[in-house]
């Protein structure tokens, strides 16, 4: 909102001034006095006095006057026909759409100085064919804008809800589709008040436009060239004027439009990766550690109320050849705890604590070049968006092949043959051909097939896959978590799978880390956990699936936020079997052989 | 069983290619479909993105106008979309969506958006649609006070329940939900079914429930279609379409779901390929370039449905004997 403050107001004092002309003490800007032609000051001139011996200021002031009106009625009436060619051709397509869009192609086939020509000699110059004039320029601009959005919006679920719903056309394209599409045909008013005033001053200045004696910023700019030498003053004032009046405008326009645009900001966005796998070669020391070694992972970040801990206390290991997967609801901090170990957190979070040892070296200490190195290289992600991950101007084989150079001294003809040889090894048909396509010709399940063969291309030793299949069908899921096992069978690649799928879990990996609020509240091998839950979480999750034939029960409630947590048990508002001492203090993690739980009562409730 | 509300005979959508340079083949999304919802019955229809499901429910409600075959609810055929009939008949439909964030107006309150068809159907005076609405809010487990907020202050499984406010709000007979939890937790997916069994028994909706969810389907549903590229595969009641598949396609849908108990369910069928265009489809049956089982016969006739017993359970396959 701030930002709004210094535009809104200069603009604003601008009009105020412009409005107010006929009250300010001002003298009248076409009373000629040639005695005092071109005086640079005079008392009550501050600003002097023009060629005529007219008053500098009070031309300034009333020329705003005519340039603002001139500019604003012209954009509102292109703005509103705009508007409503737009959105019956959207809406209705067809002869509507044929008549809105070529009218608007027609008008932007004339030079604009050419139209005004053809008008003025038509109609006789003024501020009535002005105004005609720059409402017909600035017309196409908002019948475009307003097409696009209309066909944009047209297609969303909401748009379709009020259909479903019967309202009557015009009350959908009034009441939902217009508040929708009205941040970006603001944006464009304020961009054709701003452009109408300078092609205003232009017009009048070439004597398209306001006739004199009439005060225009334009037709000033044409009186003072001819006293440019010696009253330069003249020229610069209308000219600052000028600048300063587009200026603020623009800057409103901006902020108008990040405001008008902010469309719920509640939602957790997605992290978004620049930071792509980047492959490196390393040599595999022979450790007997295990593969990844991740102890008390807590990663912080900084808000305006203070520091969050989205991942807190987090740990567990995963030895080589072997599937670990991270299951709990969204907003569990399952992606964030993987984008630490990777090193791909966001600007704003850090991790804060803990190590994550890879093949015993910390990745969370380690140099960002060293772990760049790793990255792609003996270690790779796979996300659940690869359309976010892939480049939408490249070939898929281009974007394998430059995964594999990267790192590795081979030359762009070996690259490109080694990509045919995964993009065949992912189960992508046809290989050769595929691999000219662009990401956008693939289907959803051979895009991912793709970001798994980028991520296999140096053949790494740990995958972190974060939500892999959420977004395929069954058929294709199976498929690619199918690919993943034989991979790591073959390669003895060891996987972190993220899911939220338990049926996935079950089907894929052998141990498994249960994430509640940013904690670890259960952590088992699989089939232990799956058949005895220890947590009233993990049993809550495993009752919430569709499965055998007993009704499937949810959670009630949902995930706090992490601003929000409760003092002790953070399951607590949610568990069924809470009691007054687990509101108390928050229950550590308890270790009992290879399975841990957190929770007070887990020995009381256990079946 | 009751009388059919909905019934759609060889009920076909094709799309045509947009644009004079687009060229090519219209994309035959259902093609020549017979579904039948009884009144208070849940239909299920399950199958890959892409097999046609949204538009069939679409043309259900009548939102989209077949281009062959008919619809007809409660005996009637469908008006033309647009006309003053056919929208006087939303109020006795209604659309769930899939996408929680999508499918509300971010720029009005939930309160004016689930009243909306109040506003439009009925002649309830302002204190009245509040009154209605709030109830509305109770019922699917909303806090009418919040009335007054946006879609963005809402989780998406509250977004769900607030989609599903909307579409009750002039108490509809017919309810097309299509993938309304496919976007959700599973913890959360199974507090939006079982809202949907409670309201379904106590309004006695007649639902058409869409999902690639298998599971959920069995748990929710009465019968099931099983579509692929825009064809009906098998059709039948849930219990035995899930425990008896006749169909290779829904033997292999059925196997690739992953289960808590992975012994519990049948050896995986990995499909090969991926599924044709539907606007080349192949001849014959056009789930045989993907069939583990298909014989040089699958190409020359589409299967016709058949039933091989009395229980309504029915199967476009031609040798659904001999690998049944
Ligand atoms: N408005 C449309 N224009 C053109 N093609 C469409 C349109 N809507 C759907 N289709 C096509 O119809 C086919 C079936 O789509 P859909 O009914 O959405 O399937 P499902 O819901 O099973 O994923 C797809 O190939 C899709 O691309
Ligand atoms: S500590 Fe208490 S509230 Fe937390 S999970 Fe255990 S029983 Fe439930
Ligand atoms: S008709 Fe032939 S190709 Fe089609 S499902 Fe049956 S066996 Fe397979
Ligand atoms: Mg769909």
């Amino acid at each position: 909102m701030r930002r709004l403050y210094l535009p809104g107001l200069a603009v604003l004092f601008i009009c105020l001034v412009a409005a107010a002309a006929p009250l300010l003490p001002m003298p009248d800007p076409i009373r000629q006095d040639v005695a005092n032609r071109l005086a640079a000051w005079l008392p009550g001139s501050p600003l002097g006095r023009d060629e005529f011996g007219r008053d500098v200021l009070s031309r300034l002031i009333w020329g705003a006057r005519s340039s603002l009106m001139v500019a604003f009625i012209a954009s509102a009436i292109a703005a509103v026909v705009g508007t409503a060619l737009g959105l019956l051709g959207g809406w209705f397509r067809g002869v509507a759409e044929f008549l809105a869009i070529r009218g608007a192609d027609v008008v932007l086939c004339f030079p604009p100085v050419l139209l005004a020509l053809l008008v003025v000699t038509l109609l006789g110059p003024g501020t009535a064919t002005l105004i005609l004039v720059l409402s017909v320029l600035y017309l196409p601009g908002f019948i475009r804008v307003s097409f696009a959005e209309v066909l944009s919006a047209r297609n969303q679920d909401y748009v379709e809800a009020v259909r479903a719903l019967g309202a009557p056309t015009m009350r959908i394209l009034l009441r939902t589709v217009l508040p929708n599409i009205a941040g970006p045909v603001l944006v464009q008013f304020s961009l054709a008040v701003a452009a109408a005033v300078v092609l205003e001053s232009g017009l009048s200045f070439l004597g398209l436009g306001v006739v004199p004696p009439t005060p225009s910023w334009g037709l000033m700019i044409r009186g003072a060239r001819s006293t440019m030498e010696q009253a330069p003053m003249l020229l610069v004032w209308p000219c600052v004027a000028l600048t300063f009046t587009i200026l603020a405008m623009n800057i409103l326009c901006d902020a108008v439009r990040d405001i008008a645009d902010k469309r719920g900001g509640g939602g957790a966005k997605r992290l978004r990766l620049v930071d792509r796998l980047l492959p490196g070669l390393f040599p595999p020391p022979a450790s007997p550690a295990p593969l990844l070694d991740v102890q008390g992972l807590t990663v912080e970040i900084a808000v305006p109320g203070g520091v969050i801990k989205p991942v807190e206390d987090v740990s567990f290991s995963l030895s080589a050849g072997r599937t670990l997967a991270i299951v709990g609801e969204s907003g569990s901090g399952k992606s964030m705890a993987a984008t630490a170990i990777m090193g791909l957190l966001p600007p704003a979070a850090r991790a804060a604590d803990g190590v994550a040892r890879f093949e015993g070296e910390d990745l969370l200490r380690m140099p960002e070049a060293q772990r760049r190195r790793l990255r792609g290289g003996a270690m790779a992600m796979v996300f659940q968006d690869p359309m976010s991950s892939l480049n939408p101007v490249h070939r898929i084989g281009d974007q394998v092949a430059e995964a594999i150079r990267a790192h590795r001294d081979v030359t762009a003809e070996a690259a490109r043959r080694e990509a045919v040889d995964l993009l065949k090894r992912v189960g992508i048909a046809d290989p050769e051909r595929r691999a000219r396509a662009y990401p956008h010709e693939l289907s959803g399940g051979m895009r991912q097939r793709v970001m798994i063969a980028m991520a296999i291309a140096n053949k790494p030793r740990l995958l972190i896959a974060d939500e892999p299949t959420t977004a395929l069908d069954v058929t294709v899921q199976a498929a690619i978590l199918e690919l993943l096992a034989v991979l790591r069978r073959e390669e003895g690649m060891g996987v972190v799978l993220i899911t939220h799928s338990l049926g996935v879990v079950a089907e894929v990996a052998e141990d498994v880390v249960v994430m509640y609020a940013a904690q670890v509240v259960e952590r088992g091998p699989v089939a232990e956990v799956f058949a005895r839950p220890l947590h009233p979480y993990t049993r809550a999750l495993l009752a919430a699936v569709p499965d055998g034939d007993a009704e499937p029960e949810g959670i009630p409630g949902v995930v706090p936020r992490p601003d929000q947590w409760p003092p002790g048990c953070r399951f607590a508002p949610r568990c069924a079997h809470a009691t007054e001492a687990c509101n108390a203090a928050p229950p550590a993690l308890e270790g009992q052989g290879d399975r841990a739980v957190r929770c007070i009562r887990w020995r009381e409730i256990a079946p | 069983m009751t009388a059919p509300l909905v019934v759609a005979e060889a009920v076909e959508m094709s799309f045509a290619p947009r644009g004079i340079l687009a060229g090519g083949r219209p994309v035959r999304a259902v093609a020549g479909v017979d579904a039948t919802v009884a009144k208070g019955e849940a239909l299920g229809v399950v199958g890959e993105s892409g097999s046609g499901k949204s538009t069939l429910g679409r043309l259900l409600l009548g939102l989209l106008a077949a281009t062959g075959g008919s619809v007809r609810f409660d005996g009637e055929p469908l008006p033309k979309p647009g006309s003053a009939a056919w929208r006087k008949l939303r109020a006795r439909m209604g659309i769930v969506f899939q996408d929680p964030f999508g499918s509300l107006d971010a720029r009005r309150s939930i309160g004016a958006q689930v009243m909306d068809g109040l506003t439009i159907h009925t002649t309830l005076n302002a204190a009245e649609r509040e009154e209605r609405t709030a109830a509305l809010f109770r019922r699917v487990g909303l806090d009418p006070q919040r009335m007054g907020a946006y879609p963005h202050e809402f989780s998406g499984g509250q977004r769900q329940r607030l989609g599903i406010a909307r579409a009750l709000a002039t108490s509809p007979d017919f309810l097309v939900a299509d993938e309304p939890v496919s976007a959700l937790d599973v913890s959360i997916q199974a507090q939006v079914v079982k809202l949907l069994a409670e309201l379904r028994g106590d309004l006695g909706l007649a639902m058409l429930f869409i999902s690639h969810d298998l599971p959920v389907v069995r748990h929710l549903c009465d019968r099931v279609i099983v579509m692929y590229l825009g064809r009906v595969m098998e059709e039948g009641p849930v219990a035995q379409v899930f425990a008896r598949p006749l169909h290779p396609y829904t033997v292999a849908l059925l196997s690739a779901t992953p289960m808590l108990d992975p012994a519990k369910r049948a050896q995986r069928v990995i499909l090969p390929g991926e599924p044709p265009s539907p606007s080349n489809p192949p001849s014959g049956c056009v789930f045989r370039t993907r069939c583990l089982h298909a014989r040089p016969a699958c190409a020359e006739a589409v299967p016709p449905l058949r039933s091989l017993d009395q229980s309504g359970h029915r199967v476009a396959c031609i040798r659904a004997e001999e690998i049944g």
